[in-house]
């Protein structure tokens, strides 16, 4: 074999390993879900507590569940927009799994609790924080990302705080729950994709 | 002396190695994305997974999203085996190489 096509098939190899590195290079970007659902879920509290919405659009019993619904469809359409043409893999497939069985979960359970009365504002938090927990925390040994596990730890101790607290309390943890792990980590992470997609670039 | 392996012809085109490469990692692809990924023309991607599919490497999947056509790729079984197979050659012939 001469030097030529020892070189070829050494380049080969080469190009083997480099594709299957590419290719399982998370093109996905997911930043900003978070930053949408940080902001649905003050616009359903605003809505809730306020009472703007009685105004606007009649009931306040309705904040949640609308607001919920609402940017599910958005979330749903967004995503089918901006991932529409790319890969697949079985991580990206396990962590909306994830997701999407705790958005039922949780939506199934608020709204039995919220219609049979069953349910005080403790409580909600307390749900609401624990699933939020669970999901980050599942999501965050998946992808070996020690930003999102924080952000799952400060939902367990919202969980829990909101356990011992008053309503005033509860509303103030939560509010601060989802501004660090909503909005904030929302920001971050998309400046993290974005940052990623730029090395992915010069890589190529 | 053992007998050194022949490299699959079909797998040793450098597109249709890089595709098979790309698509070893992932579940599915858009042609979209191979072609990002690979950087070559429609026509010449078109024709190298067309000789892939031929094979039984690749599996293809026509549908419409957004009421645009989309078409999916998917490696096989087959296809897998091979590319593992040409992989285990390519070492093969290159530990040969470098002992003689």
């Amino acid at each position: 074999m001469t030097n030529i096509e020892q070189q070829d098939l050494k380049d080969r190899l080469n190009l083997i390993e480099n594709m299957i590195a590419e290719g399982r290079r998370s093109t996905e970007s997911w930043g900003w879900t978070f930053l949408l659902w940080g902001v649905a879920y003050y616009v359903a509290i605003l809505w809730s507590t306020t009472g703007f919405g009685w105004t606007l659009w009649g009931h306040n019993y309705l904040a949640w569940p609308v607001t919920m619904i609402g940017t599910c469809i958005l979330t749903v359409v967004l995503a089918m927009r901006k991932h529409g043409r790319q890969a697949s893999t079985t991580m990206g497939r396990a962590i909306s799994a994830i997701w999407i069985a705790m958005g039922i979960s949780m939506f199934t359970l608020l709204l039995s609790l919220g219609l049979s009365g069953r349910v005080d504002q403790q409580t909600f938090v307390a749900v609401i924080g624990a699933m939020l927990g669970t999901t980050n925390a599942a999501s965050s040994m998946i992808l070996k990302w020690k930003m999102q596990f924080a952000c799952a730890v400060v939902w367990w101790a919202a969980a829990a705080a909101a356990c011992f607290s008053t309503v005033t309390q509860s509303t103030m943890v939560f509010l601060a729950a989802i501004f660090f792990c909503q909005i904030v980590f929302g920001i971050y992470g998309m400046i993290a994709e974005a940052r990623e997609r730029k090395q992915g670039a010069n890589h190529a | 002396m053992p007998e050194l392996p022949e490299l699959n012809p079909v797998i040793h085109g450098k597109l249709r190695l890089a595709l098979l490469s790309l698509l070893s990692g992932v579940e599915e692809a858009e042609f979209t994305w191979l072609r990002a990924k690979t950087g070559s023309t429609d026509g010449n991607l078109g024709a190298q997974l067309l000789k892939l599919e031929e094979a039984g490497y690749v599996a293809i999947e026509k549908r419409f999203v957004q009421r645009k056509p989309q078409t999916l790729y998917r490696m096989t079984e087959l296809g897998r085996q091979e590319l593992t197979d040409y992989v285990q050659a390519l070492k093969q012939l290159l530990g040969a190489a470098i002992e003689a």
